[in-house]
């Protein structure tokens, strides 16, 4: 065993190294190699420290980033992946490049961002601490398969874990997991209190409207969005939870919630945002973290990286957000929708294999709502989709502008002043960045000549 | 002006991607055209209740096999009123798990068989490697616009289906009923069944206005004309996409 561990770590060294020598990035492919020759090549790796897991449908890069940057404030050496990478093989390739030659892993804490399918593989052959859990829901449909398939893997890893798992206990779809290994005492629910745009009725595809334990339709005090908000079964009472973490006073102006009697103030406002560092508090309630940390971190910390991402150009704010799937697109029309002035939008559609090839997700979002949106510009390779898709939820066709090409999309953007936000999904949200930034230095520069 | 009369049969369980938006489509072209249209969810228990005959429209979307294996006997205990409704000349508009349901049963992924309704002679037996899908873009071409006609849409069905006496379109690129199938779904004059997500109708604007010049025309009594309608944004989504598709394949 020792042999095979020996050779399976110099393998990965030596194609890593390889790798880097020619300029490469060693994202994946070390990982993957591994894989195929050895199943069990995570086993081949000494790790110590604690490992923090987080999964969920959205927001796993920002709570990892968040938890990782609270864990180096401390002191603390930490590995993570902060740019995904979130496979079994990208997670094997991170740990290549941090090891020693005996597989020796040095840090005082593993945080990595892990996809949902991938918990059982990764966390059956490394020892998991905690598993932060925050969302299931529809996402890629053709590439993901249904979201119960998905949550049932989770579920059966959850079945015989005994270590932390913080669970979204507002999300029926995660909370359901705490009932996977009765056994388990390390159960801790977070939950963020009714905010002022909740409402009565489902307001955006949501997932999940039936208990898991007995089939009856569950009833809502009231939604945060999508299927997010204060549910329970009324048969058999499940979603009945005391929070671990619990926000409550949601101040989407300032912005700050409440959270044990103290009040944060924290970089973004949206009720998305605030459910991520709902998760990101409870990790570091968990781990004891110096509240002056936490109180900085939800201060000042910004992912940037195409998440709610700021961009200034000549007195125009543009906020550029990922989205991709209709729970995140949701997400970011009721971020403009919340923006009382008057602000223009850019749609990127992209349907690229990481994308998933369907876009008939689009139709998911909830488009009539729309408040104060004086123009629309799509851009993509399905830019003509999202453009129909925006005009027959009610928008005056004559205010939407299609430009496939990126730079002519984000040209025809800035072409006015004003508030403005852009959508991205998964592969458009770096190009999108780069054209917004090619475009900025580009003028700011022709500006700065002149 | 006719006010039209839809009926979305389950609306919160079939409703996998975008399936609703056939609805809205259909809301919306009528609405830009001067005429109403009223929508009643069906939902799980409403069978007593309901005078499907009523209808002009009725509308099933696709949904999971947890969720067609929870509805299948409320949908069952419908037969005859459905089935009266059909031969009346409702319009029958069925995607994916809606298609398969009208037939005579659904063996799901998982070897459970689940009775159709029976109301046309086909049947869907899916594989029960869980992996085996028709999944990708799919292009077709109908004649039940009264001209040719390509449809393009979004396949993504485990199920198999056999037995089409009227398919809905030939396929172009894609796969259709079955594996590598010629055929692609099934249509009468008041029925199209297709597997057909993306949704169905959204770059399919000609076929969105024959379904509802039938619905109109009927309710009427005399053949109502639908004045055109400013489509230039789905003329190019469709212009882009078939040149996409149609050109792939001859890659291949």
């Amino acid at each position: 065993m020792f042999i095979i561990n020996f050779f399976t770590i110099l393998l990965g060294k030596i194609i890593s190294g390889l790798l880097h020598l020619f300029g490469r990035n060693a994202g994946n492919l070390p990982g993957l190699v591994l894989w195929t020759l050895n199943k069990n090549c995570l086993k081949a790796f000494k790790i110590d420290c604690p490992i923090i897991a987080v999964t969920g449908t959205n927001g796993k890069t920002s709570v990892t980033n968040f938890i990782a940057e609270m864990f180096k404030k401390t002191g603390a050496k930490i590995i993570t992946n902060p740019e995904g990478n979130n496979l079994d093989t990208g997670i094997t390739s991170l740990l290549l490049n941090h090891c020693s030659m005996t597989g020796k892993v040095k840090a005082d804490y593993l945080i990595l961002e892990t996809d949902e399918s991938h918990v059982p593989v990764v966390y059956s052959k490394l020892k998991l601490e905690t598993l932060v859990v925050l969302n299931f829901f529809r996402d890629q449909l053709d590439r993901n398969g249904e979201v119960e398939t998905l949550i049932l893997k989770v579920n059966k890893f959850c079945e015989t874990f005994e270590g932390n798992l913080i669970l979204n206990g507002d999300d029926p779809n995660v909370a359901r997991l705490g009932l996977a290994n009765p056994n388990n005492p390390n159960v801790k629910y977070f939950s963020v209190e009714k905010y002022k745009y909740a409402t009565d009725t489902l307001h955006e595809a949501g997932e999940g409207r039936f208990c898991p334990r007995c089939g009856t339709a569950l009833r809502y005090d009231y939604y945060q969005y999508s299927h997010i908000g204060r549910f329970a079964c009324p048969k058999c009472g499940y979603g009945k939870v005391s929070p671990f973490v619990k926000f409550t006073d949601i101040d989407l102006e300032k912005p700050s919630f409440t959270v044990d009697g103290e009040e944060y103030v924290t970089a973004n406002a949206t009720i998305y945002y605030m459910y991520n560092l709902c998760a990101v508090f409870a990790a570091a309630k968990l781990y004891g973290i110096d509240k002056k940390i936490v109180r900085k971190t939800f201060r000042s910390f910004k992912v940037n990286n195409g998440r709610m991402e700021q961009f200034e150009y000549k007195g125009s704010k543009l906020m550029l957000n990922l989205a991709k799937n209709p729970v995140g697109a949701n997400m970011t029309v009721r971020m403009v929708n919340e923006c009382e002035e008057e602000k223009e939008l850019l749609f990127v559609l992209n349907d690229n294999l990481a994308d998933g090839y369907d876009v008939s997700w689009i139709w998911d979002i909830n488009f009539s709502t729309f408040r104060n949106v004086s123009r629309v510009v799509t851009s993509g390779r399905r830019a003509y989709d999202i453009a129909v898709r925006i005009k027959c939820s009610g928008y005056d066709a004559a205010k939407i502008v299609v430009r496939p090409d990126l730079d002519d999309a984000v040209k025809e953007l800035f072409s006015t002043t004003g508030r403005k936000f852009a959508v991205a999904n998964y592969t458009a949200v770096q190009p999108t960045r780069a054209a917004i930034k090619r475009f900025i230095g580009g003028e700011g520069s022709s500006n700065g000549n002149a | 002006m006719e006010t039209l009369r839809i009926l979305h049969m389950y609306p919160n369980m079939l409703d996998l991607y975008g399936d609703s938006g056939n609805m809205e489509l259909l809301a919306y072209r009528l609405k830009m055209r001067g005429y109403s249209s009223v929508k009643d969810d069906y939902t799980l228990g409403d069978g007593a209740k309901t005078d499907f005959s009523s209808y002009d429209l009725i509308y099933l979307g696709g949904g999971a096999d947890f969720e067609q294996q929870l509805l299948a006997e409320d949908l069952l205990s419908c037969r005859d009123k459905i089935a009266s409704a059909h031969k009346s000349g409702v319009f029958m508009l069925m995607i994916c798990g809606g298609y398969q349901l009208m037939g005579q049963y659904y063996k799901d992924s998982n070897d459970k068989k689940i009775p159709g309704l029976g109301l046309f002679d086909y049947y869907t037996v899916a594989s029960t490697n869980k992996r085996e899908r028709c999944i990708g873009n799919i292009v077709i071409e109908t004649d039940f616009c009264g001209e040719k006609y390509k449809v393009i849409g979004f396949e993504n069905h485990g199920g198999m289906t056999d037995n089409v006496r009227t398919p809905f379109g030939r396929v172009l690129f894609g796969n259709g009923n079955k594996f590598g199938s010629e055929s692609e779904g099934y249509t009468e004059k008041n029925v199209i069944a297709t597997y057909l997500h993306g949704p169905l109708l959204a770059k399919n604007p000609k076929l969105a206005d024959k379904i509802l010049t039938y619905c109109l025309s009927r309710k009427a009594g005399r053949e109502v004309t639908l004045p055109p309608l400013d489509d230039t944004l789905e003329k190019k989504c469709r212009e882009v996409m078939l040149k996409r598709l149609l050109e792939e394949k001859k890659k291949k």
